[in-house]
C-alpha cells in the first residue's frame, strides 16, 4: 500500500519521505554503455552511457513497451523507491501496478537523457579528448539527439516497437518527436501538458535560470569542481522555475501569507523556495541545466517546415493532456498541437483538466488526469 | 432525448460512415454507433467529466466548445455531423450549422418543439415558462438558449439555404405523423445542403 504524503498536492521529484512505501517496493536503476550517435550540432559520440529503469515485463509478443520521457529535471528513477537516495521515482503516483500506467500490463522504460547528470552522458561525463569533465566543452544537445539515444536503448532491449510513448513538459517534447521521426515504431503518443516549440515566455524563464548560474563567481565558466559548485545559481534557478510549475491557486493554498512561526521572519513560500532550491542543487549538476534549457528552448517540432507535412508521417494515436491552470504550457499550446493533428487526420483524443497545480499538475497524486490515462493505454492496448 | 431519436439516427447512418457528434456527453449514443453501425466517428464535449467517461469507452474525444473546435476539421471530413439536443444551447445556431456543412456532408439535428400542445397549454393555462418531458428544466436552470417549433426550423433551413431530407418527430407515446407541430414534442431531420 501506498503510504499518503502529507503534502498531499506536492510533487514527489524533490521530497525525501521518511518511510514512503511505492507499490513497487524498491528498485534500482542501472547504466549501460551503448554505440554513441552523432548530434545534430554534428559531434560524435563514440558511445553513450545510458542510466535506465524497468519495470514489467515485456509480453511474448513484445507489444506492451511504454517509454516514458522525463522532464527537465527528471532521472530515470521513474517508481519504486530507491532505498539508497531514500526516495520513491519522480512519477510513482501514476507508474506502478494497477496505476495509469500499470506494470503488471506494461513493460516501462524510462530513462536519463543525453545531457543529464543522473548517470547517462552529460557535462558531468569524463570527457574521452582530456580525461577530464566535459564541463562546457560537452557539445549543445537536442531534444532529437535525446529521442536518439532512447532508441539506442530500446534496441539494447530487445524493444523493436513501442505501444506508447509518453512525458511531461519536456518528456512530451520528447514523446512528439518519437511519433513524428519514428512513426512506424509507435503505435500511441501521449503528450502531456507540452508544445511544439517554447513561446518567448518559456524561453524568457529559462533565461532569468541560465543567468542565475552563468553570473554566479563559482561557475568559473563551466569549470567548477565538486567543492566549488555554481550552487547559488543553481538554487535560483530552481526557485524561479518551481514559481512556474505553480498556480496562484497552489500557491495561496499552500502558502498564503503564512510563516512558519509567528516569530519566523520568512514567509512560508520564501522557505518552500529556499528548500527546493537546495535540495535541487545536492542531485543537479549546473551545466547540465545549462545544456537542457537550451535544448528545450531550441526546440521546434517542425523546424521551419509545415505543420501538415511534418505530421504527415505520423502513424500513432494520441492523447493530450493539457491543465487549466497550467501557465508555464498553458492549453492554449496543446489545443495547437491538436489543431495541427486532426487537419492531418490524426486521431487525437484532448482533454484540459481541471486540475489546480499549475505545471505540476501531472507530476502530483492525481486521480482525473490518472483515470483519463489508464483507461486510453487500457482500451488502445485492446485495440490492437 | 427521446429514445426513438436515437433509433431513428442509427436508422439513418449507414455502416463504416465517418460521424461527429457534437455535444456528444458522456459518449454513449456515440459508443452505439460505433458498435452498432461500425462507424468511425469521434465526439465533441465541453465537460471534462463527461470527455473522461468517452475516454473511458475507448472513443475519440475533443474537450472543446462546438463554436471554437470546428475550424480544426478539414472540408468534408465527416459523413455526418450530429447536432442531437445541443442545438437550442448554441449561441449562434445558423454559423455552426454552416461550419457543420463544411466538414459534413450531412448534417442530422435534434431538437424539441416549443409549440408542442402540452407546452402551449401550460403557457396559456398557467401563464408560466412550460416544464415538460423534452424542456425538463425551469427557465433559471435550462442550457437552452433558442425555443423553436417545427415551422420555426423549416423557415430556419430556408433562411439558411438547406434542404431537410428526412425528418421524424416524437412525443412520449412515440412517433407522430399526423399534426406534428402541434403533437410532438422533439424532432429530428437530416438535412442536405443543395
Amino acid at each position: 500500500m501506498t503510504k499518503h504524503i502529507q503534502r498531499e498536492e506536492g510533487d514527489l521529484q524533490d521530497q525525501k519521505v521518511a518511510g514512503y512505501q511505492s507499490a513497487l517496493g524498491v528498485t534500482h536503476t542501472q547504466i549501460v554503455s551503448l554505440p554513441g550517435i552523432r548530434t545534430q550540432s554534428g559531434h560524435e559520440f563514440a558511445h553513450v552511457d545510458v542510466s535506465y529503469q524497468t519495470l514489467g515485463k515485456l509480453s511474448p509478443a513484445r507489444d506492451n513497451a511504454i517509454l516514458i520521457c522525463h522532464a527537465l529535471s527528471g532521472t530515470a528513477h521513474v517508481a519504486g523507491f530507491n532505498s539508497k537516495i531514500d526516495k520513491p521515482g519522480w512519477w510513482d503516483y501514476h507508474v506502478g501496478p494497477g496505476k495509469a500506467i500499470d506494470t503488471d500490463k506494461f513493460f516501462v522504460v524510462c530513462s536519463n537523457v543525453l545531457g543529464g547528470c543522473d548517470g547517462t552522458t552529460g557535462p558531468t561525463s569524463q570527457n574521452p579528448a582530456t580525461g577530464k569533465p566535459y564541463g562546457m566543452a560537452f557539445p549543445a544537445v537536442t531534444i532529437r539527439d535525446m529521442v536518439a539515444v532512447q532508441s539506442r536503448l530500446l534496441e539494447h532491449l530487445g524493444v523493436k516497437q513501442l505501444f506508447a510513448v509518453t512525458g511531461g513538459s519536456m518528456g512530451g517534447m520528447q514523446a512528439l518527436v518519437w511519433a513524428v521521426e519514428r512513426p512506424d515504431q509507435v503505435r500511441v503518443c501521449v503528450p502531456i501538458a507540452t508544445c511544439t516549440s517554447h513561446s518567448a515566455m518559456q524561453i524568457a524563464f529559462n533565461e532569468i535560470g541560465r543567468c542565475a548560474i552563468l553570473t554566479d563567481p563559482n561557475w568559473n565558466t563551466g569549470n567548477y569542481t565538486d567543492t566549488c559548485r555554481p550552487e547559488h545559481g543553481l538554487a535560483v534557478a530552481r526557485m524561479v522555475g518551481h514559481v512556474t510549475y505553480l498556480s496562484e491557486f497552489s500557491m495561496t493554498h499552500k502558502f498564503g501569507r503564512n510563516r512558519q512561526s509567528a516569530t519566523e521572519e520568512m514567509f512560508s513560500v520564501e522557505s518552500y523556495l529556499h528548500h527546493q532550491g537546495q535540495s535541487f542543487v545536492k542531485r543537479f549538476d549546473p551545466n547540465s541545466y545549462l545544456y537542457i534549457t537550451k535544448a528545450l528552448d531550441d526546440f521546434d517540432l517542425f523546424a521551419g517546415q509545415p505543420a501538415a507535412e511534418v505530421l504527415s508521417k505520423v502513424q500513432s494515436r494520441f492523447l493530450v493532456v493539457s491543465f487549466e491552470s497550467d501557465w508555464l504550457y498553458p492549453p492554449s499550446q496543446s489545443r495547437e498541437l491538436v489543431r495541427q493533428l486532426k487537419r492531418t487526420s490524426v486521431p487525437v483524443t484532448y482533454i484540459n483538466l481541471e486540475t489546480e497545480y499549475g505545471h505540476d499538475s501531472f507530476l502530483i497524486n492525481n486521480p482525473p488526469f490518472a483515470n483519463v490515462v489508464r483507461h486510453y493505454l487500457d482500451n488502445e492496448y485492446r485495440r490492437a | 432525448m427521446h429514445p426513438g431519436i436515437y433509433d431513428t439516427v442509427l436508422d439513418w447512418i449507414p455502416q463504416g460512415a465517418h460521424v461527429l457528434d457534437l455535444g456528444t456527453g458522456d459518449g454513449a449514443f456515440l459508443q452505439r454507433l460505433v458498435q452498432t453501425n461500425k462507424v468511425s466517428g469521434e465526439g465533441v464535449e465541453q465537460d471534462a467529466a463527461l470527455v473522461s467517461r468517452c475516454v473511458e469507452r475507448g472513443l475519440v474525444v475533443h474537450q472543446g466548445d462546438i463554436a471554437n473546435g470546428l475550424d480544426q476539421y478539414g472540408q468534408h471530413a465527416f459523413d455526418y455531423v450530429l447536432l442531437l439536443g445541443t442545438f437550442q444551447e448554441l449561441v449562434s445556431p445558423s454559423d455552426i450549422v454552416r461550419e457543420a456543412f463544411r466538414v459534413g456532408r450531412q448534417v442530422i439535428i435534434a431538437y424539441s418543439n416549443f409549440a408542442y400542445l402540452g407546452v402551449r397549454l401550460q403557457m396559456l393555462l398557467k401563464g408560466r415558462t412550460p416544464v415538460t418531458q423534452s424542456l425538463p428544466l425551469p427557465w433559471y436552470r435550462t442550457h437552452n438558449l433558442h425555443f423553436l417549433s417545427i415551422l420555426d426550423f423549416r423557415d430556419f433551413c430556408r433562411d439558411i439555404d438547406v434542404n431537410e431530407i428526412r425528418c421524424a418527430t416524437f412525443n412520449a407515446r412515440g412517433p407522430v405523423r399526423y399534426l406534428p407541430n402541434l403533437r410532438a414534442e422533439e424532432s429530428v431531420c437530416l438535412l442536405q445542403s443543395p
